[in-house]
């Protein structure tokens, strides 16, 4: 059977590679790996456990928050101490700006050129383009100017970071206007400069990004002032505005050139969340994005990470680092060789059992997708409405299925931006409420005691837990659950498929040398 | 891009909103991290006019192990139009996290431009030498046996953030990936390529843009001494002056004003925050002077300690800034300066006298400041110090 590798995937965070199996033009087996080991958990142990919060954001670069956030949430779960409300507000925003940031950033600066041909724009004709975009509803940009810079960009025969791309490639909509691809083109730009903003509200409220230094174990230590939240203020606005006029109203405009994409990149249709942005009650099925798990039909359970188990049969470690609960967890890397019948990744193959403790536990996909379906399933009115509306405008009204799918999970990512962007004003609202009353708490003193802990969160690309065990003030065990390990988990103990692999099995590839679905269908996970 | 008339600079800028006088400030600003004088802005616009009309200068960035903070670093820097104009300038033929090719493609793309040479290398992350280098495998084998032939074919490295100057947190001790940072990974391998090392946990993207006009236009490329580095590689207009030389809360530390506890009344007031832990005083960048994501605010702005993650040392295994500083959040008895490394005899309540003096011996230019109660635990001797025979 011929196989087809893309190695490196690249506008991904981090180093990964796709293997997969073509028959009659259709994929019928795939393989993930992580091709990168760096050993976290052996560098935080024995260290202390207000240390890490500051190293172990460093695994990702453009999620460092959410993972800040976990490892915080692990050591204050371990030490039982409760943040104050101030807090909790500074680290929803802290967070929400991250997700907007990485949202924006995924969709137009990762994943717009496998959907977007720049050399299609070229072609287009400007007083068209403002028509067309007024009639989607998206934003306006000045398309001359940009499509004279392309023109010449183009011209200049240096594509820089262009070079070798699958121009005119025949997956690329045929029927998708030029100045459609203009009006991409345009916000692919500006996009560059609204993440930017995104950004700098972590630096202001977070000390800089990425890596930010404020969610310290007990609170944080940001304390705000009127005249920072008004910066503050300023540039959620900008940034929520965007997302608003440019983000959904595009993906609106382009999904339906690529409606067969909602007939593959489906995978297992078992979702898991831990839940994000947390309410006063601080309670994880409460969270504005609530924590649930699905693993058969639209059936939510409570997510709970003791039934999270790892295994390590087709993974560069240790035999007996297999089957085990991350907070018995060891990480002992075993380099062997790289081989799709034995071990081919440095990523665990993570699994969620249904009862803890028993069986080898199901392929659970975590990010926007699986956080969306869990919300919308549980009911939260503002995902169902956002769900319920875009169902009907792709045509599809009534049939939340059809988002277990590659233009799914695309959708999904940007709906919850688009909800996300309206909680983060809510919240910067009212904390600037609650700093005109006075008042307010943002830190709690604590000692450092022994005990263990795990917290449970959501990066932007999925499900992120980080388990502290501490004994005599010094980290005795670290292990950390990162989104993209749920996600792109090479086969269990059972040779069952990842989540990755699993929604690869029946893409369509025309060119077995530019299977450019396949690379869609990676991207979606924003892995 | 092609760029054939005079002018085309001004054209370019005007499509982006930037006026002449926003260009010569951004020049200015850019003199003053080059650690030049402001007057020096009319040869960097020079410089960079010039530049306008040459072909663009070639580069590639590549990921080592790295959690791609510093491309995303390099997304937030100031004054983007003028930036990306310098940035424009390059063609930068493969950077995974945002280049379209991928797979085999994308390595072409590189595979041809090695082939040529001549071009910067910027390279982010650490180098994974460990399992033979499979710590880090890109297109189906260990990185780290193409590394030799990009480093050496490149006309100047650039290593970007702590993790390529000398492996980062990832070379913290056990060091299980052995991690080391590309000018240790060039001496094992006799290259002889300039590096300049960029520190600071992700490196700071004005840096960067600085450096690439430096080596690019203004002469490096021929002249190193150009670059005016330290001992470490780094540049001194950067890297010669600790944060506690130029941080804002200074002048609560001259007067004995601390916060001793997070969310605290003296933390609304801005005080200074060694006595919480911060590395300033051993920390040498100019973070408050440039700080972050377009300048609007940095770490100690936020209120948060530094945390030193600008200490690098490429020259001594053991030297990242993780090993160096942490417990991040106590008082260090041992104190860092670069690889030297004391420990006052007399630590009170009040900021060790011995300490002061010693960092003043050494440049850090602190003086005694009032007596502290409260703060954080004074960390005893850490244990790699003890063996480094600190505490002399």
């Amino acid at each position: 059977m011929a196989r087809t590798i893309v190695d490196p995937l690249t506008r991904i965070e981090g180093h990964m590679r796709v293997e997969v199996e073509v028959e009659d033009g259709i994929v019928s087996d795939a393989w993930v790996s992580g091709t990168l080991y760096r050993g976290m958990e052996s560098v935080l142990k024995d260290r202390r456990p207000q240390d890490a919060f500051y190293v172990s954001q460093r695994i990702c670069g453009v999620c460092p928050i959410s993972h800040g956030h976990a490892s915080t949430m692990a050591a204050e779960a371990a030490m039982g101490v409760q943040i104050p409300e101030g807090a909790r507000l500074v680290r929803n925003i802290i967070e929400a700006a991250q997700f907007l940031h990485s949202h924006i950033l995924w969709f137009y600066t990762l994943g717009a050129l496998d959907y977007v041909d720049p050399v299609k724009a070229l072609s287009a004709n400007i007083a068209d383009t403002y028509a067309l975009a007024e009639a989607a509803g998206t934003r306006v940009a000045d398309f001359g100017a940009v499509a004279k810079r392309l023109t010449a960009f183009v011209e200049s025969g240096n594509l820089s970071i262009f070079t070798n791309g699958w121009f005119g490639h025949p997956e690329y909509a045929q029927d998708m206007p030029a100045e459609l691809h203009l009006i991409a083109v345009a916000h692919y730009l500006e996009a560059l400069e609204v993440q930017g903003d995104a950004a700098a509200i972590i630096g202001i409220m977070g000390g800089k990004f990425p890596h930010f230094m404020t969610s310290v174990n007990g609170g944080t230590t940001f304390v705000p002032t009127e005249q920072k939240l008004d910066d503050v203020l300023y540039r959620f606005t900008k940034v929520v505005d965007f997302v608003n006029t440019a983000l959904i109203p595009d993906t609106l405009a382009i999904a339906p050139y690529y409606l067969p994409a909602l007939g593959f990149g489906g995978g297992t249709g078992k979702f898991l969340s831990w839940g994000v942005f947390d309410k006063p009650s601080f309670k994880a099925d409460e969270r504005y994005l609530p924590n649930g798990v699905i693993t058969s039909g639209l059936a939510v359970d409570n997510a709970s990470t003791d039934n999270v188990v790892e295994w390590v049969d087709h993974s560069w470690y240790e035999d007996d680092n297999g089957g085990l609960n991350p907070a018995e967890g060891r990480t002992k890397a075993l380099w062997t060789d790289y081989s799709t019948d034995d071990k081919y990744s440095w990523g665990k193959s993570v699994r969620y059992q249904t009862t803890a403790g028993s069986g080898t536990g199901e392929a659970t996909e975590v990010g926007p997708l699986a956080r969306m379906v869990v919300a919308y399933v549980k009911g939260v009115e503002p995902v169902v409405d956002l769900i319920d509306s875009t169902l009907a405008a792709l045509g599809a009204p009534g049939q939340p299925e059809v988002l277990v799918s590659l233009l799914g999970r695309v959708a999904a990512r940007n709906l919850e931006a688009a909800y996300i962007g309206g909680l983060s004003i809510d919240w910067l609202v009212e904390l600037i409420g609650y700093i005109k009353g006075g008042d307010v708490e943002y830190f709690k003193a604590h000692d450092v005691v022994d005990g263990k802990g795990v917290g449970a969160w959501e990066a932007p690309r999925g499900s992120v837990a980080h388990f502290m065990d501490i004994q005599g003030g010094r980290i005795a065990g670290y292990q950390v659950v990162a989104p993209t390990t749920w996600d792109i988990a090479p086969r269990d103990a059972d040779g069952v498929r990842g989540p990755m692999e699993e929604a690869l099995i029946g893409t369509p590839v025309m060119d077995a040398e530019k299977p450019l679905n396949v690379v869609r269908v990676a991207r979606s996970f924003d892995p | 891009m092609a760029y054939e008339e005079n002018g085309a600079l001004q054209s370019l800028l005007a499509a982006r909103g930037v006026t002449r006088r926003d260009f010569l400030k951004w020049c200015g600003s850019t003199a003053a991290l080059l650690g030049m004088a402001e007057s020096f802005a009319p040869q960097i616009a020079a410089a960079v006019e010039g530049a306008v009309l040459q072909p663009q200068a070639p580069a590639l960035w590549i990921n080592g192990g790295a959690c791609t903070g510093c491309t995303e670093s390099m997304a937030q820097v100031d004054t983007p139009d003028v930036a990306t104009i310098v940035l424009d300038l390059l063609s930068v033929n493969y950077f995974e996290t945002i280049m379209m090719a991928q797979g085999e493609d994308a390595e072409a793309a590189k595979a041809d431009l090695v082939a040529k040479g001549g071009y910067v290398c910027i390279y982010e992350g650490t180098v994974m030498t460990g399992f033979e280098g499979n710590a880090l495998r890109v297109a189906g084998k260990p990185q780290v046996e193409e590394l030799p032939e990009v480093f050496e074919n490149a006309a100047a490295i650039v290593a970007v953030g702590s993790c390529a100057v000398d492996g980062g947190w990832v070379a913290a001790n056990p060091n299980p990936a052995g991690g080391i940072g590309v000018l240790e990974f060039c001496k094992e391998h006799n290259i002889e390529t300039p590096v300049v090392n960029l520190p600071t946990c992700p490196v700071n993207p004005e840096w960067v843009v600085a450096m690439v006009i430096d080596v690019l236009y203004l002469g490096a490329l021929e002249d190193l001494s150009v670059l005016d580095l330290d001992e470490f590689n780094r540049p001194k207009g950067i890297f010669g002056q600790t944060i506690h030389d130029n941080c804002s809360r200074r002048g609560h530390f001259e007067n004995g004003e601390f916060v001793t506890e997070f969310g605290s009344v003296e933390e609304a007031k801005g005080y200074c925050l060694y006595a919480v832990g911060c590395k300033g005083p051993q920390t040498f960048t100019n973070c408050p002077i440039v700080r972050w994501n377009g300048r609007a605010s940095w770490c100690v702005e936020s209120g948060a300690p530094c945390i030193g993650c600008g200490s690098a040392n490429p020259l001594e295994a053991g030297g990242n800034w993780v090993d160096v500083n942490a417990p991040f959040l106590n008082r260090h008895r041992d104190i860092h300066v670069g690889d030297w490394v004391t420990q006052p005899t007399v630590v009170g309540a009040a900021v060790g006298a011995a300490a002061v003096a010693a960092l003043a011996v050494h440049g850090v230019g602190m003086k005694a400041a009032g007596r502290m109660d409260g703060g954080a635990p004074y960390e005893e001797m850490k244990e790699r110090d003890a063996k480094k025979g600190g505490g002399k």
